[in-house]
């Protein structure tokens, strides 16, 4: 806990998860521009056609484009893994217990607050109190949940897409041709999924609370903040003695 | 003018010897049983004669090539001479382009585990010989060329003879490959394009994941694009009616 002028600051995030979180958001930034990139025929493509010719023509060809957005993916894998590995019990376990909405209750629940939350932003239901919310809101509840999943997904097909054609011989078992083909789909429909969620917590990161970002660098944030958008979380901290 | 090759069919010279096929299988070393080319013979009736036509096949390399379009990695290509390629390097042999092609020209190779196809022997033709088959032609049925030479073989039987090339009215996608008929035959529907189911996953891919991710994240943008000017207005109201109490 520190004081900062006249406002009471508070130390909420440790600088390993900052860390992760910049390097998460660099790797994502990096592997959808070059994703967008690789897939090229118009069938399938999903950027506009001058992306995939600017990317390629940009790494010598497609094959080292792959290569890099194989890299860059890999990479982001493996120190996700090795830190979950490291701070499951610590880190890990405690964030997806207050994150994951998995009970239709909570879905609800959630979904509803981020529902006035997202239309006061367009000035309506001004009136309409929103739900106290935890350390997590339901917005960044819901989100949450849906980029762990995501990201899972987009983890086992990749890493399929990329090793599959080298490990399994495709002419042996239509299935490997098939299970790349829908892992295609799924590694798409996933970083849609996430790239939609994201535009909303860019957003809001921006220009709605500048002081989350702020939160993103420092790892603290103030007591006024939590007590006004956290109300169940400032009372656990309350209790807890923390503030 | 940039060259651009096609392959001519003459379907009275051929003669079924297969020459053609055992060419392009020794030049390309294909697998057993798999070729690049065939010769696919139509047998039917005529006045009370039995009659059979010969038609000597491969990738017709068209203009609006739907292997290109189905084609994930970008594997499939088309050079500005018009021969489609298939980059090997590239190839995952996902076979999306398998059931796209209408020709049927397209399969996984089971030695390389990636797509092969007729190239006209693009190396070949790189170093100005012909391609394998219609070097090896002993009817002189297939002859190759640019099309965009006036002074070439393929240019002037082009002006000389009617040529056709295999298309429909549900498949006209610009192949590079032409045939000659006897007088007064038609084409058989045998040797006629036909469009093919497409792997599944392609049309969900195609029709649904794309467009509404595409709608999904631009409506997305869009809305938050709207709140952050509503906002802004709001900020300009607020620092107004402050300016206003301040006065």
């Amino acid at each position: 806990m520190s004081n900062t002028g006249t406002t009471q600051m508070l130390h909420v995030r440790e600088k390993k998860i900052i860390r992760l979180h910049w390097f998460n958001a660099i790797c994502w930034l990096t592997l959808i521009l070059s994703g967008l990139g690789i897939i090229s025929g118009d069938f399938v493509r999903i950027a506009p056609v001058f992306w995939p010719e600017f990317m390629q023509g940009l790494f010598g060809g497609n094959h080292n484009l792959v290569l890099a957005h194989a890299i860059v993916g890999i990479a982001w894998v493996i120190v996700f893994a090795l830190f979950i590995l490291a701070n499951f019990t610590s880190v890990v376990f405690p964030f997806l217990k207050k994150v994951l909405v998995l009970t239709p209750m909570a879905a609800i629940r959630d979904t509803k607050s981020m529902v006035i939350n997202l239309l006061q932003l367009f000035g309506l239901m001004k009136d309409t109190p929103i739900p106290p919310q935890g350390r997590y809101n339901g917005a960044q509840r819901l989100l949450g949940t849906m980029i762990i999943f995501c990201s899972l997904l987009i983890a086992a097909t990749g890493l399929y897409l990329f090793f599959a054609p080298m490990v399994f011989a495709f002419s042996e078992n239509a299935l490997y041709g098939s299970i790349f083909r829908w892992a295609l789909v799924a590694h798409s429909a996933s970083v849609f999924l996430v790239l939609i969620g994201l535009v909303a917590h860019i957003y809001f990161a921006l220009i709605e609370e500048p002081e989350c970002l702020e939160a993103m660098k420092s790892g603290e944030i103030s007591v006024d903040f939590i007590k006004h958008h956290n109300a169940l979380w400032y009372e656990e901290l309350k209790q807890s003695g923390k503030v | 003018m940039a060259k651009h090759y096609v392959m001519l069919a003459d379907t009275v010279r051929c003669i079924n010897c297969k020459a053609c096929v055992v060419a392009c299988r020794a030049e390309w070393e294909t697998p057993m049983g798999i070729s690049r080319d065939w010769v696919k013979e139509v047998e039917f009736v005529k006045d009370g004669q039995p009659k059979v036509m010969l038609f000597p096949g491969r990738c017709q390399h068209c203009d609006d090539a739907p292997c290109i379009e189905a084609c994930p990695s970008g594997a499939a290509y088309k050079r500005e001479d018009g021969v489609v390629l298939q980059d090997d390097c590239i190839c995952s042999g996902c076979e999306l382009c398998v059931p796209a092609c209408p020709y049927e020209a397209r399969w996984l190779n089971p030695e390389t585990n990636t797509i092969t196809k007729c190239t006209y022997c693009q190396p070949r033709i790189d170093e100005g010989l012909e391609p394998a088959c219609v070097t090896t032609c002993v009817g002189h049925a297939l002859i190759f060329g640019d099309i965009n030479d006036p002074e070439s073989k393929v240019s002037r039987l082009l002006k000389e003879k009617e040529w056709v090339k295999l298309t429909t009215d549900e498949v006209n996608i610009g192949p590079n490959h032409y045939y000659l008929m006897a007088a007064g035959e038609s084409l058989p529907d045998e040797v006629m394009p036909k469009l093919h189911d497409r792997h599944l996953s392609g049309k969900v891919m195609e029709n649904v994941v794309n467009p509404v991710g595409a709608i999904g994240v631009g409506g997305m943008v869009l809305a938050f694009l709207g709140a952050g000017v509503i906002k802004l207005m709001g900020r300009r109201d607020k620092v107004c009616a402050e300016n206003k109490e301040d006065k």
